[in-house]
Formats: structure tokens, sequence, C-alpha cells
């Protein structure tokens, strides 16, 4: 077991025993549901089937119900699946990023982390779905020999590119997740009581017994999983971004995209994962092991991606001056000073000012600052995702072209949707399933709990 | 001719219960909604359950619905009738006349129902010119609300009946007057001297244009002392003086001036011609100047004096005239000094004295028997408006004829005190409309005699002394209607009714034929028209007389205008010509209040609009009338006047004219007024118009006061100015074009690369390339297209003709606002800013872009076609996931509809933008019922047969009538022989009055269009995108002096 | 049974230096170094999926060639696609997520079979808390010849286990 610098805060604080942990992770699970828990999953729920219902009229009458039209052929739904996609980049990053770097600290959010990504990639990949004209022929996108004869689908399309990516990002992601889950599954049922729940939770554990073999591939499937996942988070947003750089539209062909967008979505990820952790750490009691220490290291990630974003921000600016292209510079002077000036500098405040207060460590070690940047990132970084698609759409090259777009309720009403649904998974995820890794939390309480460095046989091996 | 197929006895019967269902396609109620709002719900025993079955089988109708396009069955021939091919066009040869539109065409039928019609350009003076309403007027035919049988006091009646009361009438009658429009069938004419035999001095036959050019006869009858209207000849004038004459779009034979104006605006042409425009309201003439002056009506007599004075050599003359306008008219005098003789002054004012002057100017100019033909005259517009005025107050007096008979006239709508006219036709004791529509006249009458359409009737014309032209039946009549001939004959009592088969109007016309001394009638048919050797005329003698009456200066006058889509409100139900966005404000489905944006601002009303901003309400007050509509902001407007287009507001009292000419809602329906009657589009303002000096006249004084509220209107174009794109607009002035190399006004997009010797050496972008090409050029076809801005005029033909073609859907007001009208081609209109020299040239390298914005306070116009591009390298092919659309090896573009799962990602990606996605279903979304004629089961016959009805939920855009395409392979084929230019044509093209549209197959060098695109005019839009399209446009030449322009395109090349 | 890994794993030395076999350990989270002690090898699960993935590559590569090149070759947008090379840049995001998608699938596939954890297999573990804060050593004198239960006994003592529980397995 490794050993770690003394003056390293611990990551668990209070004498937690192995079993404190369990108790401490599985009480909420075992006990009933707070009745904050029901009202919150209520409100979540109602919105969600809101959205549903916008999303039903939307395929029974057609796309026109939203507020596109002849220049502007995206707009929310593109501008949502972005979004969305970017906040699902927390989760893998965290767990495979930071396990493959051995950082500790992960442990105590990667499994909420990673719910949340699964969650936000299930919202991102509805849009591309009902953005279509036409869903119900949607599998054409799949190379599949059709009733048409020998025709496949163009494999030059960046928007094919994407079906492949996300759809291996979701399905990677969830069985990264689901094989951390095992293990614990396994605990829950080994305390259950109820007869219905230990039938539950021993078909979900996969009869997993702990055996030092199995924990010996486990170890080994996590690690290279993790291998797998990190140039695959990397990839992902990069295929997203060549949506637009491999385009001739000018503000989006542009080559500072792919890492650029792996930037912001990290960026707004990690303020996805602060808001709700700092909701569930409170809700569940979770202090001890989500605690200052966590959240100042992703504010840090934050600061140092938003610093990122806003690097690119100035660059494209630049690049499109320097270019001396007609076309890429009005883009630009547009964003800045067009008709969606708003949109641009509400995207330029949130995403590239507010991270830099992190500077201040008491700032970003205060839990009520961060929730309210969290959350001004995640407005400012569906901003960004606005600003790039429609203002860049809305004046391109032929000015006779150039339009306006106002969203329509439906617009709204699906996006806010998506919200909700995303709340109803999560609430669930919060209720039904172990919100921390047990195992891997256990295996650091010696190394990084705060009794164990009191104690003295600590001190001894010092 | 061809036989009908009814669906069942029901239509044969044409009974009611059939009639109401007819629209529709699902007879049975089966929405949830209509079994919900049945308010009689209560008493049914509806259960639970039976709500829960509703539900659950409507969600699986729309579900099922959402997923299959319905299936419309065709029904094949059981007997081939003789001259029909399934699948094969028959084209006849006919003429069209209408009253204000006067043509030599062709009728595309398929199975017999014509779907196509184009100008015939080896017959007849109008040398195949037509114009959007001749286009367009095929959809007329199956006009769903067209009459369809005879009705007494507005009942159904039939024929037997209706001719009886009539014959007994007129016999018992103690005075009748024949109320017409201009009259030029010589059959129809033969007919009425008949009925004045008949009835000695008791009938008065009086002709009644809605449009008055009576001026002109008057004036001609001063001057020359013949009530005539010469023809004119603009392709003989080098200079052009035309004084609000909107000769290319809506003045006189603007479809025969269109064409002869056409040949003489190519610059490499042996001369090109000058065009000065003195105007109030921007018209398409006026966008097509070389120099353009804005002014007033009052002022229009000012330049005449001038130009009158300056000609005869009195210098020093006193004028009163603006700077500028002084300048345009100087400049004027210039050119015509150095023309001599062949120059051509037109004005379109019908106020007398201003056309005695504009004759005198002619006269001194020399333009009679260069330009102007005074013995070959029009025999069209023999409106009378003394006599009209004069029957007009007669029958509001309550003093009318015992028998009024009106053929192709709506007095109730068209003069300026339409409204007492009808209250007054009640009074008449006989009233008989020749009509096709209950529109505001015939809902007076006691009897409606509906004729047939155009293209279901035998006609003779003769349009001008020189020419007699025949309009044959193309289909078998569709309704109970009868020939205006025939009705006549009728109740003349020379003969009986034919029927639908109906012989009689032609025997009488080729009667009338014979009298004629014309031979082999058959012959003249085969080519809709035959010259006839008018006798010579004594020579008309030019003789000074006095003016008078000539329109007097006011603080706001107020010019009534025609649109070139709607004109006089004739064409009001016809949704093609309704959603035609007009040639300069591009604004669809209404008309409004034009003003200077200069004057506007200084008032504080909104000058931008798009989807959600409206434009400011004003109220417009003209002698006691007045109209509440929006304000446009009409760059080169002339101060202190206003335009507003007549034409609008038919309908107002609900009468049934037609589905498309009311307003809808957003979500389907009709936007209804207080009483529940459908409100029309626009507002009518022929009551504005006055009767003065013994012509009506379509100006006035006026005031306008602001209104409250804005209104939003339906443009496809919100942005009008090209942001000094150079490489979108090529523009530049004669002089440079004939003095200065290439480089100098169309200079190549290069970029650097080392050369063999390792130098750095500029290759135009053309010769950059990141991979192997794909054989394109040399191998097989390679479609191309040329479009010359010199010569379109932005007359919208073209537009038309492409929705007739290509089954292009009508989407209404509420969708063209949203910005997602359908039209796959579309006419770019780009007005002159500041920051300009000529259109798309910068002044300086650093420009103000929010200036660029606003065009100058009289800009310069370009009318910019634009369409698919077929790009060689389409950006829009890369990105489609399923490969709906590809490159054909004939370097198509192609748009495969049904592999298409509409992502939108290639509309995104296309630089021009012309691609167009079904955002709903068109062909059955109930939002479209009333404005998408494939809704309804008469409109759909208008499809073309060759081209699909798009679904929901696709992206389409324009496919350079590919179906036209292969047909023309196929004939080249089965002749065994290549393909040539004259195999093919676009349906734009093919409608080009002035052939600025040329298509062909690039790859044979032969072609015109290869020729055409390696002229040194021709350029691609945005060439450096890389994206090597299939067309080419060629640089704007302006006749004019430009030494702004000239100090920038000699030097150095602009970019 | 042990209250505690390490002292497991001390116990553990023990008895295989005594040449005791241990059969098996059950523990709540891996026990890190306890695998050489007991004999348990490491896993070649790494290699199976590094073969999954290389799977994966070569059907894509396969795929898209004959899709683009072979099968049906399309003229779109004029991109070359007259050889697989010309056209390759454009399937590279495509070639490596689907390596992707197959490595982790089939690793993971694999790991469940091998472990034989499936749902709706029972758990084996000898003792519920055993994936709480327990740790259980199993030891079988079946694969123990070389000794009898009573000097197992005397050996086990000496590991500082917190329970012992016997059981005769038939």
């Amino acid at each position: 077991m490794q050993k770690e610098a003394a003056i390293r805060e611990p990551l668990i604080l209070g004498h937690k025993t192995y079993h404190d942990v369990t108790e401490d992770v599985c009480r909420p699970i075992e006990d009933k549901a707070p009745r904050m828990w029901y009202i919150l999953f209520g409100i979540a729920l109602i919105i969600g089937l809101y959205g549903v219902g916008c999303i039903m009229y939307l395929l029974g009458t057609g796309v026109g119900v939203w507020g596109l039209n002849k220049t502007i052929g995206w707009a929310w739904d593109i501008t949502n699946f972005v979004w969305w996609v970017g906040i699902g980049h927390a989760g893998t990053l965290i767990s495979a990023v930071l396990l493959l770097f051995r950082q500790k600290w992960r442990m105590a959010i990667n499994r909420s982390a990673e719910a949340m990504t699964i969650f936000a990639v299930f919202m991102a990949g509805l849009f591309p779905l009902i953005h279509m004209g036409r869903l119900w022929v949607g599998y054409w996108t799949l190379p599949l020999p059709n009733q048409f004869g020998s025709l496949w689908v163009n494999f030059n399309s960046p928007l094919l590119w994407d079906v492949f990516a996300i759809s291996t990002y979701l399905s990677v992601s969830v069985v990264f997740w689901y094989i951390g889950l095992i293990p614990d599954f396994a605990t829950i049922r080994d305390r259950a009581k109820k007869r219905v729940s230990k039938k539950m939770y021993s078909i979900l554990s996969f009869g997993w017994s702990g055996r030092a073999k199995h924990w010996n591939r486990f170890e080994l499937v996590s690690l290279v999983l993790a291998g797998l996942a990190t140039p695959l988070v990397f990839s992902v947003h990069s295929i997203v971004s060549f949506d637009f750089a491999t385009s001739v539209v000018p503000g989006w062909h542009t080559t500072i995209f792919p890492p650029y967008f792996v930037a912001g979505a990290v960026f707004s990820g990690f303020a996805m994962v602060q808001t709700l952790l700092l909701i569930m750490r409170k809700a569940m009691s979770l202090e001890a092991y989500i605690h200052t220490k966590h959240i100042e290291y992703m504010n840090i990630v934050i600061m140092v991606t938003g610093s990122i974003v806003g690097t690119a921000y100035i660059t494209e600016l630049f690049i499109s001056w320097y270019s001396g292209v007609e076309y890429e510079a009005y883009a630009f002077l547009n964003r800045a000073t067009g008709p969606y000036w708003w949109a641009y500098w509400a995207m330029m405040t949130c995403n590239v000012i507010s991270p830099q207060l992190m500077w201040f460590r008491k700032l970003r070690r205060s839990l009520m600052f961060t929730f309210f940047i969290s959350i001004i990132v995640n407005i400012g970084m569906w901003f960004e995702r606005y600003v790039i698609i429609v203002t860049s759409l809305h004046r391109d090259y032929i000015p006779a072209a150039w339009s306006m777009h106002y969203p329509s309720h439906i617009d709204i009403g699906v996006y806010i949707g998506t919200i909700g649904l995303f709340f109803v998974f999560f609430l669930l995820f919060a209720r039904y399933f172990p919100v921390l890794a047990l195992n891997e939390i256990k295996t650091i309480l010696k190394g990084s709990g705060q009794s164990y460095k009191e104690s003295p046989e600590y001190h001894k091996h010092h | 001719m061809t036989k009908k197929y009814w669906k069942g006895i029901d239509e044969l019967k044409e009974t009611p219960a059939f009639l109401e269902t007819k629209g529709q396609e699902f007879t049975n109620p089966g929405s949830i909604e209509e079994f919900l709002s049945d308010e009689n719900l209560g008493e049914s025993s509806t259960e639970r359950r039976d709500f829960l079955k509703f539900l659950g089988f409507s969600v699986a109708a729309a579900t099922l619905a959402a997923c299959e396009a319905p299936v419309i069955k065709a029904v094949p021939y059981v007997f081939k009738p003789e001259n029909v091919t399934p699948g094969m066009p028959t084209w006849y040869a006919s003429t069209y006349y209408d009253g204000i539109s006067y043509a030599s065409i062709l009728v595309k039928t398929r199975e017999g129902r014509p779907i196509f019609i184009k100008g015939n350009k080896d017959q007849g003076f109008t040398k195949g010119g037509v114009n959007p309403q001749i286009i367009a007027s095929v959809l007329g035919l199956y006009d769903g609300e067209r009459l369809t049988g005879p009705k007494v006091n507005g009942n159904d009646s039939d024929w037997n009946t209706v001719d009886a009361k009539i014959k007994a009438s007129l016999a018992s009658a103690g005075s009748i007057v024949f109320l017409t429009n201009s009259i030029i069938s010589p059959s129809v004419l033969r007919a009425i001297e008949e009925y004045k035999a008949t009835y000695a001095g008791k009938l008065e036959h009086i002709q009644y244009d809605s449009i008055s050019y009576s001026a002109i006869r008057k004036a001609n009858l001063q001057s020359f002392g013949a009530s005539i209207i010469p023809s004119y000849d603009f392709s003989k004038a080098k200079v052009i003086i035309s004084l609000d004459a909107d000769f290319l779009s809506t003045w006189l034979l603007s479809n025969e001036y269109a064409i002869q104006y056409g040949q003489r605006r190519n610059p490499d042409g042996e001369w090109m011609s000058k065009h000065f425009q003195f105007e109030s309201v921007m018209t398409v003439s006026g966008s097509n100047a070389d120099q353009r002056a804005m002014t007033r009506p009052s002022d229009l007599a000012n330049v005449l004096n001038y130009l009158i004075s300056k000609k005869v050599g009195n210098v020093g003359v006193a004028n009163n005239l603006s700077s500028d306008v002084k300048a345009v008219a100087d400049a004027a005098l210039a050119s015509l000094a150095s023309v001599g003789t062949q120059a051509l002054v037109v004005c379109g004012s019908n106020n007398e004295g201003l056309q005695i002057l504009t004759n005198k100017l002619n006269q001194l100019i020399g333009a009679y028997g260069t330009t102007i033909d005074i013995n070959n005259t029009v025999n069209l517009y023999k409106g009378d408006d003394e006599k009209v005025h004069q029957l007009v107050s007669n029958v509001i007096a309550g003093k009318g004829p015992d028998v009024l008979l009106m053929s192709g006239v709506n007095p109730a709508y068209t003069l300026p005190n339409g409204q007492e006219f009808a209250a007054g036709l009640k009074k008449v004791k006989t009233s008989v409309a020749i009509s096709a529509h209950m529109d505001e006249t015939a809902s007076q009458a006691t009897y409606v005699c509906p004729p047939h359409h155009g293209l279901e009737d035998w006609a003779d014309f003769r349009a001008k002394n020189n020419e007699y032209a025949i309009a044959q039946p193309t289909i078998r009549p569709l309704h109970k209607t009868s020939s205006t001939l025939e009705s006549l004959l009728v109740w003349l009592g020379k003969t009986g009714r034919g029927g639908k088969d109906s012989k009689v109007a032609y025997d009488y016309i080729t009667a009338t034929y014979a009298q004629m001394g014309l031979v082999d009638f058959n012959f003249a048919v085969h080519n809709s028209c035959t010259p006839v050797l008018s006798k010579e005329t004594a020579p008309l003698t030019f003789k000074e007389v006095q003016v008078a009456g000539l329109p007097k200066a006011s603080d706001l006058e107020v010019v009534l205008y025609q649109k070139a889509a709607i004109r006089s409100g004739e064409y009001a139900n016809n949704p093609w010509l309704q959603e035609m966005p007009d040639p300069i404000t591009k604004v669809t489905w209404d008309n409004y209040i034009t003003m200077n944006p200069k004057e506007m601002e200084a008032v504080g009303y909104a000058t931008t609009y798009d989807q959600e901003n409206g434009l400011s309400l004003a109220t417009l007050k003209v002698n006691g009338n007045s109209v509440t509509l929006p304000v446009y902001p009409m760059p080169g407007q002339a101060l202190k006047t206003v335009g507003v287009a007549l034409g609008y507001g038919r309908g107002a009292n609900g009468e049934k004219i037609g589905k498309s000419a009311f307003q809808t809602k957003e979500y389907g329906g009709y936007v209804t007024d207080e009483n529940g009657n459908s409100k029309p589009i626009g507002a009518n303002v022929f009551s504005m118009t006055k009767f003065e000096n013994g012509t009506y006249n379509y100006y006035n004084s006026g005031s306008i006061s602001s209104a409250d509220g804005e209104y939003i209107i339906a443009a496809t174009q919100i942005h009008h100015t090209v942001m000094a794109r150079h490489s979108i607009i090529r523009e530049t002035t004669l002089g440079i074009y004939k003095n200065n190399d290439k480089e100098a006004y169309n200079p190549a997009h290069t970029l650097q690369k080392l050369d063999e010797h390792g130098k750095h050496v500029n290759v135009p972008v053309g010769e950059f390339d990141l991979w192997e090409e794909h054989p394109v050029e040399v191998v097989g076809h390679r479609w191309a297209m040329t479009i010359d801005l010199s010569s379109c005029i932005g007359c919208g033909s073209c537009l038309i003709a492409c929705q007739s073609e290509n089954n292009v859907p009508v989407v209404g007001k509420d969708e063209v606002r949203r910005g997602r009208e359908m039209h796959w081609l579309r006419i770019d209109r780009y007005f002159a800013s500041d920051e300009e020299a000529t259109i798309g040239t910068r002044k300086s390298d650093d420009i103000d872009y929010d200036n660029a914005e606003h065009p100058s306070l009289n800009p310069k116009v370009v009318h910019m076609p634009m369409m698919c591009h077929h790009c060689n390298h389409a950006p829009c092919e890369t990105v489609c996931p399923v490969a709906a659309t590809t490159h054909s090896n004939e370097g198509l573009n192609q748009m495969t509809y049904n592999r298409c799962i509409g992502t939108r990602y290639c509309a995104n990606n296309c630089p021009y933008k012309v691609r167009r996605f079904n955002w709903f279903n068109y062909p059955s979304y109930k939002k479209f019922t009333e404005v998408n004629p494939a809704q309804d089961d008469l409109g759909r016959m208008v499809l073309n047969p060759d081209v699909t009805v798009r679904t929901r939920g696709v992206m389409e855009k324009c496919t350079f009538c590919v179906q036209r395409i292969q047909s023309a392979k196929l004939k080249a084929k089965i002749e065994s022989r290549k393909v040539e230019d004259s195999d093919f044509a676009t349906a734009c093209s093919e409608v080009c009055p002035t052939d600025a549209i040329i298509v062909g197959d690039w790859n044979n060098e032969a072609s015109v269009v290869h020729k055409s695109s390696k002229e040194i005019r021709a350029y691609q839009a945005l060439e450096e995108v890389g994206i090597k399209p299939n067309m080419w446009y060629k640089v704007k030449v302006r006749n004019e002096e430009n030494k702004e322009l000239a100090a920038l395109q000699h030097t150095s090349s602009p970019h | 049974m042990f209250d505690d890994d390490e002292v497991l794993k001390d116990g553990a030395k023990k008895l295989v230096s005594k040449g005791v076999r241990i059969n098996e350990v059950f523990s709540p989270f891996p026990i890190h170094g306890i695998d050489p002690i007991i004999g348990v090898k490491q896993t070649r699960l790494g290699i199976m999926a590094f073969l999954y993935g290389l799977t994966g590559l070569t059907v894509a590569t396969i795929g898209m060639r004959y899709f683009m090149v072979v099968d049906w070759p399309m003229n779109i947008g004029g991109k070359p696609n007259f050889s697989y090379l010309q056209n390759m840049l454009a399937f590279i995001p495509i070639s490596f997520e689907f390596t992707v998608l197959c490595a982790a699938h089939g690793m993971a596939i694999t790991y469940l079979l091998l472990n034989k954890t499936l749902p709706g297999i029972p758990a084996q573990n000898p003792d519920p808390r055993t994936t709480d804060d327990k740790f259980v050593m199993e030891i079988r004198l079946s694969e123990n010849p070389s000794m009898t239960e009573a000097d197992l006994d005397v050996v086990i003592k000496k590991t500082g286990f917190i329970e012992i529980d016997k059981k005769d397995i038939k």
C-alpha cells in the first residue's frame, strides 16, 4: 500500500473505519428517502414530461415548430447537443485520466461524475435524433445495406463520425461505470434486509464475491478501460468540433476548434460536477468524503481550462483579423458588435472573466462561491455554442440570405425538458446507487484517511 | 382534347355533398380534436373507454401518418386518347390575353392537363416575351373557386334559364351598355357590331381598363388627330428616357418591351442603350436604369419642359428642377445630342398634358419613324375614361341603363368610387357580369355568366394592326362555363348553346377569319398567329397643341403604382404571384406605403424589419379616404412622395375570389373580421385614384400620420446591401469595360505558389486543388449555366416558371416571414451603399460596416438570380451522413429525396444558401390548406408529373431541371446524335425575356454556355471558397460615368 | 476471518512460509500485494484487450474501404475515393472510435465471463461481511494433503484472525 506525505491534507476527514464508510454510503439507499427527494423528483419529472410532450409535438408536426429558417438550419438543437456532450466530459475524464495519474482525490467524486456523464450524454444524444427531419429513417446513418440496394453511408461526413463517436463514448462510459459498480452492489446486496431489494441487488451485482483473483482482474480492467477512455474523451469532443471545423462557414471553419472544444468541455463538465456534488454532499451528509479539498482541486481545473478557453477566444479574434479573409473578419466583428453582441459578451463574461476569480484561494475554497460560479460557467458555455452556431450562420457569405433566429416555445420546452430528464435520472441514481466508489475509498482509507495519518503507527513508518 | 375521369357519379352530378367534401383528402372525421370539439359530445353516449379508444387510435394514426408519405393513386388510361402518349408532353401554340397582358405562348400539356406556359419565341411580335402573370395563369385554370356555372341573383342556375332571361331583358331594354375590358378580338367586336345593328341606337359599347392609358390616346388625338397607341421599339433606342413608365414590368406591352430592351443591354453588342429614368417609386425599370432621378409626379412636367426647351435650343431657360434631377436631365440631353433620332421618350403618367409634352419631345428628337411606329398601332388599352366616368355617375345616380353587361371588368373594385358603383348596380334593372369569380362586381350583378379560362377557349386577337392571333383550347372545359363569344351570340339569338364541346365560337371565329381575307386557318392555329397586311393609312402629321391640366405639386404626393406580381388585382387569387417577392422590396403577400428611409427616420418610423420586428403602421389620407398600412423603407423613393401598390384588398366584403386571396392564420384557417368575413390581403387604394382632366389618374395629394402599432411583413430578404463583397457582385461602367483589361473590373482570385524555378507566382485559385479531381471536365456532359447581370432585369418570370415546373410549394405569409420560402430560384436584390463606389466595390480598404448596411439615398440596384451552383467540390455533399446528396458524373449536384434524413447540415454548409428544407408536410399540413394549390384535388392537377412532390423533412433545391436534361438526352439518343443546345433549356432560362440565363453542356466546346463562360466578363461568385461551381455570372455593366469607380478600377484591382 | 487487510497479509505470509496452500481470499476491496503471496498469477486480460482493438481496427479499415472504394464509389463533393489511401484521412476518426469500441466491450465481456460474474449468478462469498469490512482466508484440507487438521489449526492460530469457521465439504 502506498504511503503519502504527512503534509498532504487528508482526503477523508473524521475517524472512519471500513465499516463507517460502508455505513455512510449505504445509509441513504437503505433508509426511506427524505421528503426533499420526493419534491425535487416530482419537479424534475414534471419538467421532463413537458419536454417529452414538446418532442412528441415536434415529431408529429415537423421541424418547422422550431425557430429555424432557410439560413439558420441549426440553432438550439445543436447548441444543446454540444452543451450536453461537453458536460458529459467531466465524468470519464475524472475517473479515467485522474486514475491514470493516480490522483486519489478523484475517488470521492468519480462515481457520481460518471453517472452525470452518462445521463448528460443521453440528453446530448437526444438532439441529433430529434433534429432530423425524418427520425423514422434515422437508422440509415448506420452502415447497413438498405432496401435501396448497396447504398452505404458517407464516411466523409463529420456527422457520421459523430454517430460513431457519441455511441462509442456512451457505451464505453456505461461499461466503465458499471464494472466499478459491481463490487459495491455486492456490498449493498450483502447488507440488504428486504427480499426484493436483496434480489434486485444480487442481480445487479452479478454475483460478485470479491475473490482475490477477481480483484486482480478488476484492477487491470479498470486501468485498461481508463487507458482507452482517456483518448476517447478527447476524440469525442474533437469530432464534435469537426462538425464545424470541416465546414466552409466563416466562424466555423477554424483549425483551433478541437483543443478549444475539449477544454471547453472539461470546463463545463467540471462546473456541472461542482453544482451536483455541492448539493449531494449536503443532502446525503458526505462532507467527510467530499470536502473543501476536492472542491478546491476541481476549481483549479476549472480555472485552468477556463483560461485555455479564454485564450482560444482571443486567438480566434486575432486570427480572423490577421487572416485578412473578408468573411472571416466580418463573422467575428459581427459576433462582437452585430445583432447578437449580447450573446457574445455573455459568453465572454461567464467563461473568461468569472473563472479567473479562482486565483484567490479564499474564493476557490468557498463553497457558496463555487456553486455560484459553476452555474455561471454552464450558462456561459451554453452561450458559447449559441454564438458559434447561430451568429456564424445568420450572416455568412451572401448578404441577401442573412437572417435572424428567434426560438419558438418548442425550442425552449425541449431544452428545459432535457434538464428535467437529466435530474430525474440523477435523482434516481442518488437514491438507489452507491454514490461513492466504496471499494476504492476503502483502499485509500489508510493512505489518505485523517484517522490513519494521525495514528502513531503511521508516524512510526516515517 | 381528352376525357375527364370522374371519381364517381357524385362528381359527375356535382352533388353538394361531393362539392363540400371535394377539397379535403380524408372525408371521415378521424382526428381526436374533431371528436372532442364536437359540441354535442355531452349528449353522445361516449364512455371513457371509447375516449381511450379514440385516443389510442389517433395516437397510432398520428404515428403512422408521421412515418409514411400518403400514397396518391394514379389511374391509367383504359383507352389511350389519340395524340396523347402517357409520359410525353404535348405542346400547343396559343395566345394569351387577359385584358392587361398579351403574348404568343406555348402551352405544355401532360395527359391532357396544361401544366406549363412559356413564350413562343418563333411566332408573334412578343417574340417569346412573357411576364409572371402569363406563366402563372396556368394555375388559375385549376382555381377551386372559379365559378362552375351561371348564377342568378347569386344562386346556381343553368344556361338555358339564364339565356332566356337575358334575351328577354335585352329585348325589352330601352338602353343597353356593354362595359368590357379592351376587346381586341375581331370576332367579339364583330358580334358587338351585330348587336349595335340589332339594337340600333339603344346599345353603347364602352371599354374600360382597370389601369387606364387613355391619356396616351387622347394626347395622340391632339398631336396626330388619331386616338392611337403607337408601337414602341426599345431595341432601336440608343437613349431611353422614361418618366414614371415601368415599361419593363407593368407599362403597356411590357413583356414585348423587355425583350427589345434586353437586346440592347449587352455591352458586347454592337451598341448598348443608355437608360434614364425619372420616377418617384423605385420600379423594376428604375432599378435597371443607368441613371435614375427621384422625381415627384408634379416635377415630370418640369423635366419634360426642361428637356424640350434645351432641345429647342433656347438656353438659360428658367427651370425649377432640383439639382440632382437637373444633373440627370443634363446627362440625358448630352447623350441625346450624340444619338440623333435613335432615342425614345416614354411617360407612364395618365395625364394628357404630360403625354402631349412627351409627344412633343419625341417629335423634337425625331423618334417618330425610328423608335415609334404610329402606323402599326396597338389595339389594347382602348379604355375611354370619360365615357366610363359618365356611365358610372349615371349608375350611381340610379340613371343607369336597363341592361348593363360587364365582361372582363371589375369596376366595383377598380373605380375610385367603386363602393358607390356597387350600390348603384343594384338599381340597374338587369346587370350581367361575365366573370370567372363571384368578385366585387359579379356579386352585385343579377346574372353571372362564367367564361371559359383562356386555356379552355377558342379566341382570336388583333393586338396590333399587323397581326392576327388565335388562342386554341388545350383542355376540355373543366366546368359548365361558356365562351364569352358564344354567350354573346346566344343572347343575340344567332345560335344555341353547344355544351362542353361547343363549336359555336370556333365557327364564328373561322368565319371572321375568312371575312378578313386570311387563308389557311389551320396553319394559323398551328403558328398561333399570322400577319395581316394593314392597308395604307394616311400619314399622320404632328401638330403643336397647348398643354393644360398638368399635375400640381403638393406637400405629400401619393403615387399609386402596380407591383410586378399582382398588378391591378386580377391575380390576387393566384398563390404563386402572391408569394412572388416584389422585385424591389422583396416583400410578399402584402402592400404597403413606400417612403424614403431618410424621411422615415425623421418621423421616427422603423426602417428595419425581420421575422419578429414589424414596420410602423401609418394612416394615409387621400381625398376623404384613408388606409392604414405599414410604411416600407424604399430607398430611391422621391422625397415628399409616398407610394402605395394597387391591386390589394381584394374580396374586402368576403367575396369568393379565390382561396389564397385572404390572410391566413399561423396554424391555418383565415383571419376573419368582426362579422366573420375573411380579411383581405393589404388594402384597396383604387379609391385614392382620381378622375381629373378626362382621365383616371394614379397620383394624388394626401397626408400621412403615424398610427399606433407595428405590422410584421413577410420579406424574403431583410438585408439590402452586398456589404461591398466584390466576389459576389462585380460591376463596372461601359467606359471602364471598353478601355481596360479584365484585371481592372473582373480580377481573378489568385494565390501565391512556387513555380518550377522556385519563384513566387500568383495563380488563379482554380488551379489549386487539395486532391485528385473526379473527372467532370471533358468526360461526357457537364451541365452549366451563365447569368448575365447586365441583362437581368429582375422581372421574376424565371422564379414563377421554376415554381410551375418544379412543383415548388407555396408556404404562405407566416412561413415566408420566418424565412422559409421554398423558391428554388430566388432573385437577390442589392442596393448600393455609401461605402461603395458601385455595388460590390468598396471605396477604400477599410469601410464602415454599419454604414455599408444602409442603402444610399437613391441607390443603384443589381438583380442577381441565385440558385444551386452545382459545385464540383460541393460542400453540401461531403457533409451529408447518408450520401443523400452526391455529384453526378455530368456535373450535377443531385438531391436524393427518398434518402434524405433531414439533418440540414448541407443547407448550413451551402455558401449560397440555396437549399430549401421541407419544414412541414406542405401537401397535407393544415397550415397550408388555403395557400398551397397541391392541397386540393383541382389544384393538384397543375403539378408536373416529372417532378417528385417532396415530403416533410427532406431537403430540396434547384436541379437544373434534371427531368428536362434526361428527356433531352433521350431525344438525342433516339435520333442517335449528340445533345445540342437546342435540346435543353431550364424553365428559368426558357422564359427569361432578356436571355440573361444560358444553360447547356459545358463540355461541348461549341455550346453557347461554354463560350459564354469563357467571356472576359464571366466570373464565379465566391470563387475563392474553392467549391468550383458550374455556374458563372457576368459582370454588370452600367452605361454611366463613374469617376470614383474609374479611379479604383483603372489603377489597381479592388478586392 | 480478519478485520484488517494488513493483518491478513502478514498471516498469509506466515502460513505460506509454513507451506500451507491458501485456497482463496475474500475481501471488500483489492488488497495490494496479496496476489504473489497466495500465488495468484497476473491476468492476461490486457493482451486480450489489445487483440480486440486490433480486430476492430481491421474491421473498420476493410469495411470502409469496401463501402467507399470498392462496392459503390460515389463522387461526393469531388473528394477522391479512387483508392483507400486517398480517402483515408476521412476514415481516421471512425477507425479510432471503432477500435476503442471493440477493445473496451470485448474486454469487459471477457472479464465478466472469466469471473463468472453475470446477472443472476448467486454470490459465493462465505460471509456477507466480506463485502463490508471483513477479510476471509479460505484454506482447504484437500488442498494441503501434507497436513492434518490439527497441524493446520496450530499454524492458523498464529495468524491473528478474529473468527474461524470449519466446514466439512462432502
